[in-house]
């Protein structure tokens, strides 16, 4: 009977490791345009990361604060790793930063250039970097890690148009 | 009972091996990061030798006909450990001019990215190699550890990023951004002799770039931290085999970022004394790949040349002095494919050819490497689709 309890508790935690993983998209070859899709028509706010750049880390908490704040900002994350970084260890970071909710996807291809490329042929995959993309499919840019006063007032300006 | 032991048992057995082709489903794959290198070497009597770096164990294979073929696998690790998977880390071997063998290669020894770097040796021509050793007796961090042969003495020369100095600064109440470069030289036997720093507060994700001026003379170009967080490049010169020489700025990009840019330069020399450094770059002042040259080791670096342009993410440059003809190979991406672009001076690097493809590949691949034997220059490529290709370069003086 113990065994059994034992085997119980065991399958439960792998179970809940699967549920856990399960928020995460896999951002693969054609994604992009998928994505963009999903999105068109509405302003989004796109925000590249990657577990391995330092500075995306310490950015990351100030976005799932901005994430609560404004409920009207559409926010995609996605995990831009140039070598693709273990879901598991994703998931935590997105969920100490407050971002478990948001729509999150994660590089799995280790064609990374291809992946860039889909996204913007000129972006040599420095991280972080954030699109504003309005209702109309305009693009703005923010290299590196971004102010977020800037972004408050994007949304702003989204609203009264 | 029996059904739930069995249910059990199938969900741990599935859980590593399924999360393999998870991504087919649409789900990120659980696999660790994995090492995916090949880096060559020639030795005196035209061997060709490749140190393999695969998940968590590193190979040498070698081959006797150009890259044809090649022999079984020898292990390097005895048992699997967590190498540096990082975009610019790579297992490199040297060969020194009796036939010994020299592979090295770092690990993570932490989630944070502290590094551990070893070395091997093979002292029966690979047929074996002995247990992996540490290339210093610090244990703070140690990565992009690069060998090379002096070519006047035989000796071989070791070079890397080291954060020994971090610790000690912040415990001061100093700041210390990036690395240090550290080096040491081959101590007979014993291997590797005492470590010592050429140089504090570089950055400290970037590849190094290692060449010859000189008898005990090596030089090598790495991505500099300058005054403002600035990570540009810059070249030491050793003066004698314990004397580093200053910092020699290669370019003024202004690069300013507090990040990891995990591209990192190459370095030529060429008999006539001259420098040649290509590298990546996205500093407010130029942004893609550069190349330039200078007429020694005490003059300045020329006016930056761009290779390619920036739509066409240009990366991963490398250049080799074979006589004196200079290769210089980078990758590039068209929308479809990663290209290899290949470019010969043979004026000293003042005129070139134009670029041309020598390879490309519609999938992942390891950055391009140039070697060279007996007067010719190959192109040295990893691929995921097609495997390892040794390709020999035209044009040949």
């Amino acid at each position: 009977m113990k065994l059994h309890r034992l085997l119980l508790a065991l399958l439960l935690a792998v179970a809940a490791t699967g549920a856990k993983a399960a928020d995460l998209q896999s951002f693969g070859r054609g994604s992009w345009s998928k994505l963009r899709a999903a999105h068109d028509g509405q302003p989004t706010v796109i925000h590249f990361w990657g577990l391995t750049c330092a500075p995306c880390l310490v950015e990351m908490p100030e976005w799932g604060k901005l994430s609560a704040e404004r409920p009207d900002m559409r926010l995609v994350m996605i995990a831009a790793d140039p070598v693709p970084q273990d879901p598991a260890r994703v998931n935590d970071m997105l969920a100490r930063a407050g971002l478990g909710k948001a729509e999150n996807w994660a590089f799995t291809d280790r064609f990374n250039e291809r992946l860039r490329y889909e996204v913007d042929p000129a972006w040599a995959g420095e991280l972080p970097r954030t699109l504003l993309i309005d209702r109309d499919g305009k693009e703005t840019v923010l290299a590196g890690v971004a102010e977020l006063a800037e972004v408050r007032a994007w949304l702003d300006a989204q609203k009264k148009r | 009972m029996r059904a739930l032991l069995a249910f059990a048992a199938f969900l741990l057995l599935a859980g590593p091996a399924g999360a393999q082709h998870q991504h087919q489903h649409g789900k990120p794959a659980a696999a660790t990061p994995e090492a995916f290198t090949a880096t060559p070497a020639f030795g005196p009597d035209g061997t060709l030798w490749l140190a393999r770096a695969m998940a968590d164990r590193i190979v040498v294979v070698r081959s006797t006909d150009l890259g044809k073929t090649f022999s079984e696998p020898v292990a390097v690790t005895p048992e699997p450990m967590n190498l540096d998977w990082g975009p610019d880390a790579r297992a490199r071997i040297v060969v020194d001019p009796k036939g010994g063998l020299v592979v090295t290669f770092a690990i993570f020894q932490d989630r944070n990215f502290n590094g551990r770097a070893f070395y091997a040796r093979s002292k029966d021509n690979g047929a074996s190699f002995g247990k992996p050793q540490p290339i210093t007796a610090d244990a703070t961090s140690q990565r992009f550890e690069t060998a090379a042969v002096d070519p006047s003495t035989g000796r071989v020369f070791a070079t890397w990023l080291d954060k020994r100095n971090g610790p000690k600064a912040r415990a001061a109440g100093k700041p210390y951004p990036g690395a240090a470069l550290a080096y040491a030289w081959e101590d007979g036997e014993a291997g590797f002799g005492p470590t010592s720093i050429a140089l504090d507060n570089t950055c400290e994700c970037c590849r190094l770039g290692v060449a010859f001026a000189g008898p005990g003379r090596p030089a090598v170009v790495f991505r500099n931290i300058f005054p403002g967080s600035i990570r540009d490049h810059g070249v030491v010169t050793f003066k004698d085999e314990k004397t580093p020489g200053p910092v020699r700025r290669v370019s003024a990009d202004e690069w300013k970022i507090e990040a990891c840019p995990h591209h990192g330069p190459s370095l030529a020399i060429l008999p006539d004394g001259s420098y040649h450094v290509a590298w990546f770059t996205d500093g407010s002042a130029r942004k893609g790949l550069f190349y330039a040259r200078a007429d020694n080791g005490d003059t300045p670096f020329g006016a930056p040349r761009a290779l390619s342009t920036a739509r066409r993410q240009p990366a991963r440059p490398y250049i080799l002095a074979n006589g004196t003809a200079l290769h210089l190979v980078w990758k590039e991406f068209d929308g479809t494919k990663s290209t290899v672009r290949w470019q010969v001076s043979h004026d000293s690097g003042r005129q070139w050819s134009e670029p041309r493809t020598v390879a490309d590949t519609e999938d992942a691949s390891d950055h391009p490497l140039l070697v060279a034997h007996a007067g010719r220059a190959y192109l040295s490529w990893l691929t995921q689709a097609d495997g390892y290709r040794l390709i020999p370069l035209e044009d040949q003086p």
